[in-house]
């Protein structure tokens, strides 16, 4: 119970912890500062509280797809938010761009990625506390997994931080193209599961390569959204996704000019 | 002659919408942390539906990543899955939140 106390809330610090440190990078590089980030957790509690309480009324919603749609519906939004940044980012160094409506995209991609993997977490806790004899492990193992992917986001935040000043603010765009996709390919999925999207037999099988169980496959999972048998839909949209990217950033690269006022 | 047959084909693929068959339902139980039956069997290149009952009082997640799917099941509620189409072979899934003895498998043959 301990241990796999440990890896579950692992797994979910890790994934929002990945995104928070490259935002946070790249909101120092542009001079957006770190306010956002503690205006993103009240609302991301809150949402995270809401959803996990209400549950089981909402996996029953829609027919039985509730619960996916509300949690592909997150992670896409979360999408929508990193196309919005990277967008902004280059807007912001042309003069094209107010640094305000950058954050505020920061905040609320922050918030709804935590919605998505606390809403999980609180479940579990929530659930195993109420049993006697798991909630010292279940609080327990919950700390030290917590602690393990926060200081991995930490890390994560320096390394990039030590960078230099360009090269920083490139790498933070690519992974947050990549970390955006991953998420539209984590709700393809979801909305596969309750036959929303039609699946199709799996492209590749690359768990005898990199097993998505291993270290080394959740940290692709949390970075890239890794999946060692993805459908073709999946893998279209993923490659959708990085393109829209990758058009966003370079239409906002060519729209050089006078600076706009709003 | 191309225009006929691609209107023949068009209609014909109307046709045979009706006639595919409704997706199986398959029905599973967790209870005490186990799944019941542990082992299910299904036809390949199908798409299949699997009802998961939580008969615990605490919560569950079905999760498989051969399978590539995840879903919390709330204490005594139940959650549909659709799986499928797979091609023949073995695919486990477990409990998330209880690995140790939540453990399954679906055959698919």
């Amino acid at each position: 119970m301990l241990l796999n106390s440990v890896i579950l809330i692992l797994r979910e610090v890790l994934e929002a912890a990945t995104l928070i440190s490259v935002l946070l990078v790249l909101s120092l590089h542009l001079r957006g500062g770190v306010r956002w980030f503690w205006w993103s957790l009240p609302v991301g509690v809150v949402g995270t509280v809401l959803l996990a309480f209400n549950l089981d009324i909402i996996t029953d919603a829609l027919d039985g797809a509730g619960q996916e749609v509300a949690n592909a519906a997150l992670q896409t939004l979360v999408y929508c938010f990193t196309v919005g940044i990277v967008w902004l980012s280059v807007g912001i160094e042309n003069g094209r761009a107010q640094i305000r409506t950058l954050t505020i995209f920061m905040a609320l991609a922050v918030a709804c990625a935590m919605i998505r993997e606390g809403s999980e977490t609180m479940v579990y806790i929530t659930g195993f506390s109420a049993v006697a004899e798991h909630r010292t492990a279940v609080y327990a193992g919950g700390a030290i997994g917590a602690g393990i992917g926060l200081s991995l986001g930490v890390l994560m935040f320096s390394a990039l931080r030590a960078l230099d000043a360009k090269l920083a603010r490139a790498a933070c765009l690519v992974l947050l193209g990549l970390i955006g996709s991953g998420m539209v390919m984590q709700s393809t999925m979801l909305l596969e599961q309750v036959d929303w999207l039609p699946a199709g037999p799996a492209l590749w099988g690359s768990s005898g390569f990199i097993n998505e169980q291993s270290i080394a496959g959740q940290l692709l999972y949390a970075v890239f959204g890794y999946e060692s048998s993805p459908s073709g839909i999946q893998v279209a949209l993923y490659i959708a996704s990085v393109l829209i990217t990758a058009a966003a950033y370079l239409v906002a690269r060519g729209r050089k000019g006078p600076v706009h006022v709003d | 002659m191309i225009k006929r047959a691609f209107l023949l084909l068009c209609s014909l693929m109307f046709l045979a919408i009706p006639a595919v068959a409704k997706t199986p339902v398959i029905e599973l139980e967790i209870l005490d942390h186990l799944f019941h039956p542990e082992e299910v069997r299904i036809p390949a290149n199908t798409k299949v539906k699997l009802v998961v009952y939580n008969r615990d009082s605490t919560p569950e997640e079905f999760e498989s990543y051969e399978l590539n799917r995840e879903k919390v099941i709330m204490g005594g509620r139940k959650a549909n899955i659709f799986i499928g189409p797979l091609a023949p072979g073995v695919y486990p899934f477990f409990g998330e939140f209880n690995p140790k003895t939540a453990q399954g498998r679906v055959i698919v043959e």
